[in-house]
């Protein structure tokens, strides 16, 4: 019998976590690994280890080939490229003081598509082989060039045999014609609603009146689209952040279920301002008490609710095959199932790598939609996209769950070399990760209740939560 | 029940003959192709090629894009494809080499190789139609089985199979034919009772099966073929179902969906119904442990043959309409229900005496 490699972590309880490269995990304690260590692994060991897919006994048995397979399929490979995300202007009605995305004022020339980048945005959509696509147009405010968004959408309809379009809209002036596009079937709107309505107001509008009309179109667009059509997410600013508890019900009174905490960007104009460097522990401590408290809201509430990014890292612990986040992907390959097309036509391969290039830190682009795209710049960063063989990475308990984001270090640090565990992302995720697992290993009632909802069953069974003495 | 043999009158044959029905000859399009002509009672007339023939037909029924097989010296037709049917299955052979205690199709030793007349009315199917193919042991005929595959591929590339199969008697050398054949054409339907091998072997009867299943299934998962696993719940193995989902979360996680069927008391099961059945609507524990295990990791799973008032509300959503038409029956209980649409019923021969303790209209 041959065991498969195993990666240990104490637990905050004292115990000892072990995870393999294939995502398989369980708890033991010191003795057991002692005897690991030492190659003295008893019989008892050794069937606890078969049975639960950590070793095999031959080359080829079905042991090994489980393995491979869920090892095989935690590894993201990107699709035919089918989602383009469009920033027809830079403009905006608004001035949020982290604005993440780069906006220039209402009514400065010169940050929107000329005719001539429309039409090549065009011709580009028009290469694009695969039968379906999605649409997102981003900002600056999308909505303040309502008419390049329908020329879009034609041009797709004709092209595509299926389509659907996300408009980001702050949803702060929404005129009749915008509202008639919003309602049209197969347009979808994201929206930012940032935590509850005062800390909405002290990020985004600061004056109740511009206040006041906000909270208008958001539920009117709910009540008008459907909750199903309409999503939003709060900018979470670590150093002052709303209650948890009042930010669940901002969004669960309005049948927003699915919340996604997003922390300040350390990217764009928001680094100007913020110092998000340092705020990783700020933010872990946050997200866990928010954690909690949807916990409590969960034990008792009629329609629950849960916080995406914490759902889709506790189902990458359970499943494999789970990589349908842009932002927890191994190898994070990135330049070919999606890109970005900014205000003056160059392509970028993520939104960051827009924002990276515009403060002038580094150039990702990979060409333009004149010229046609390049790719020496995203092959280069793609050699390093992988956490499988990173000195760091190779040694953490969590690197079969875990990602990578080169363009998130290079904004933040300059460089993709430093030690994995000063990064943000890396800290975040470990914070991330333990929470998890101690939830999983928890026999609170109320834990399990949310855990059942989260993973998708009626019930969170105690066997998925292994142990071995 | 609808019956899946039609009377005919005799036909002047002398080998099997495979004949699709139309009701408007515009819609001929090859030879095997017999035009209606005229209706008188029960007797429908049809044209084939110049020669007429007779069909009987009980009720109103409509034959037209069905397949039927004729054999010599039968005043029987047996109904091979029913084109309205998304259940139609061919019964390629009645042999097989396990002799599993809920078997519904008990094997018998002699075969008659029809394997040309199924790939022949395969390929007069309908549009994009799955076919069953089921037993005895399909694969104790592997070489022909096979060139009925391959030849309805070359012919008929929309056409997908739906293979019944105890997975014993797949061999290293299969792998590239089954990766030529398409792993999209065939799910492979592998039943698999327990995760160790003495109650998976005493379920079917055979020493040594539940070794030689699982070097099957290794030669399937190389080959990337598509899996439906199959485990009938049982009171042989329903308290070890979580130790099945475990082994199939660890060494199966490629399977594309775990069925877990109840079982059907007709052959074998019915001998054997007394000491095999598992009332489910009595006691779900075992079940719901199971789905709980595989669903929170990834695996898709679901119930086959339960219905929907046997399974406890939250475990609904994973019980399928699976009970084939032509074997499909409903209660008095059911006249008042009002998930009747979603729910798979009951098989014709399931005796409710002896069956579910705990079921009523929902």
């Amino acid at each position: 019998m041959t065991v498969f490699p195993l990666k240990f972590r104490q637990t905050a309880d004292g115990d000892v976590l072990f995870c393999d490269d294939a995502g398989g995990f369980f708890k033991s304690d010191d003795a057991f690994l002692s005897r690991y260590a030492h190659d003295q692994f008893t019989a008892d060991d050794d069937a606890f280890l078969l049975r639960n897919g950590h070793a095999f006994e031959e080359v080829g048995d079905v042991a090994y080939s489980g393995f491979e397979y869920r090892f095989a399929s935690r590894l993201y490979a990107p699709g035919p490229l089918d989602y383009i995300i469009l920033v027809p202007t830079l403009r905006c009605n608004l001035a949020c003081g982290y604005c993440q995305v780069s906006r220039v004022n209402e009514n400065t020339p010169g940050f929107d598509w000329s005719n001539q980048t429309l039409e090549a945005v065009l011709s580009f959509l028009g290469t694009i082989t695969a039968p379906k696509i999605k649409i997102e147009f981003q900002g600056g405010e999308p909505t303040l060039r309502l008419d390049i968004l329908s020329t879009v959408r034609d041009f797709c309809r004709s092209r595509f045999e299926r389509c659907e379009f996300v408009v980001c809209t702050n949803l702060q002036d929404v005129s009749d014609e915008v509202w008639s596009f919003l309602s049209l079937t197969d347009v979808y709107v994201s929206t930012s609603l940032d935590g509850d309505v005062s800390t909405h107001e002290l990020q985004r509008t600061f004056k109740s009146a511009r206040t006041a009309q906000f909270v208008e179109n958001l539920d009117a667009a709910i009540a008008r689209l459907g909750n199903g059509k309409v999503s939003a997410l709060p900018t979470i600013d670590p150093r002052r952040p709303p209650e948890p508890k009042s930010v669940i019900e901002a969004y669960t009174s309005r049948g927003m279920n699915s919340i996604y905490l997003r922390p300040v960007n350390y990217q764009g104009f928001a680094r100007k301002r913020y110092d998000a460097r340092a705020s990783s522990s700020a933010w872990n401590a946050y997200h866990s008490s928010f954690i909690d408290e949807l916990v409590e809201f969960n034990f008792t509430a009629e329609v629950p609710a849960e916080e995406y990014y914490f759902v889709h890292c506790l189902r990458r612990i359970l499943r494999a095959g789970h990589n349908g986040h842009v932002d927890l992907r191994n190898p994070n390959i990135v330049g070919h199932g999606y890109v970005v097309i900014d205000h003056d036509g160059k392509i970028y391969p993520t939104d960051e790598a827009r924002m990276v290039s515009r403060v002038g830190q580094f150039d990702l682009s990979m060409g333009d939609v004149f010229t046609g795209m390049t790719m020496a710049t995203v092959d280069a960063l793609n050699e390093e996209a992988s956490n499988n063989f990173h000195p760091d990475c190779v040694h953490c308990t969590y690197q079969a769950y875990c990602g990578i984001d080169l363009v998130d270090d290079l904004s933040r640090y300059g460089r993709i070399d430093l030690p994995k565990d000063q990064t943000d992302f890396c800290q975040r995720h470990l914070a991330l990760f333990d929470k998890i697992f101690a939830m999983i290993y928890s026999d609170d009632p109320k834990i399990r209740k949310s855990l059942a909802i989260w993973a998708g069953v009626p019930s969170f069974d105690a066997s998925i939560a292994r142990c071995h003495q | 029940m609808i019956d899946l043999r039609l009377k005919i009158d005799p036909l002047p044959i002398v080998e099997p003959l495979v004949i699709r029905l139309r009701n408007e000859p515009q819609n001929c399009q090859t030879e095997h192709d017999a035009v209606l002509v005229d209706t008188e009672g029960t007797r429908l007339e049809y044209d084939y090629n110049g020669f007429s023939f007779g069909l009987h037909r009980q009720d109103d029924e409509n034959f037209d894009g069905d397949v039927i097989l004729a054999l010599p010296g039968q005043r029987i037709a047996h109904r091979l494809i029913r084109s309205k049917s998304p259940h139609n299955t061919f019964l390629v052979t009645e042999q097989c080499d396990q002799l599993c205690v809920m078997c519904s199709q008990p094997p018998k030793k002699h075969h008659a190789d029809l394997f040309s007349q199924f790939a022949l009315a395969a390929s007069l199917a309908p549009l994009n139609a799955t076919i069953g193919i089921s037993g005895g042991e399909p694969l104790l005929h592997k070489e022909r089985l096979f060139s009925m595959v391959e030849t309805v591929a070359s012919t008929r590339p929309d056409i997908r199979f739906h293979i019944l199969s105890n997975g014993q008697h797949f061999v290293t050398e299969d792998i590239r034919r089954l990766v030529a054949m398409g792993t999209e054409r065939i799910l492979w339907g592998i039943p698999l009772y327990a995760a160790d091998g003495l109650t998976h072997d005493r379920i079917v009867g055979k020493d040594g099966a539940f070794q030689n299943l699982q070097r099957g299934l290794g030669i399937l998962i190389k080959a990337g073929a598509s899996i439906e696993l199959r485990t009938v719940v049982m009171q042989q193995n329903k308290d070890r179902l979580s130790d099945l989902a475990n082994f199939l979360f660890t060494r199966l996680s490629c399977i594309d969906v775990w069925a877990i069927m109840q079982m059907e008391r007709i052959g074998y099961g019915r001998m054997n119904w007394a000491t095999s059945f598992h009332d489910s609507s009595a006691d779900f524990t075992q079940l719901a442990r199971a789905i709980d295990m595989s669903a929170a990791r990834g695996i898709s799973v679901a119930l086959y043959n339960f219905p929907l008032c046997s399974v406890p509300l939250q475990y609904r959503e994973f019980a399928l309409s699976t009970i084939s038409d032509w074997k499909q029956k409903y209660l008095d209980i059911c006249e008042a229900c009002g998930s009747r649409a979603a729910c798979g019923g009951f098989f014709e021969w399931y005796s409710h005496k002896e069956g579910f303790a705990g079921l009523g209209a929902l």
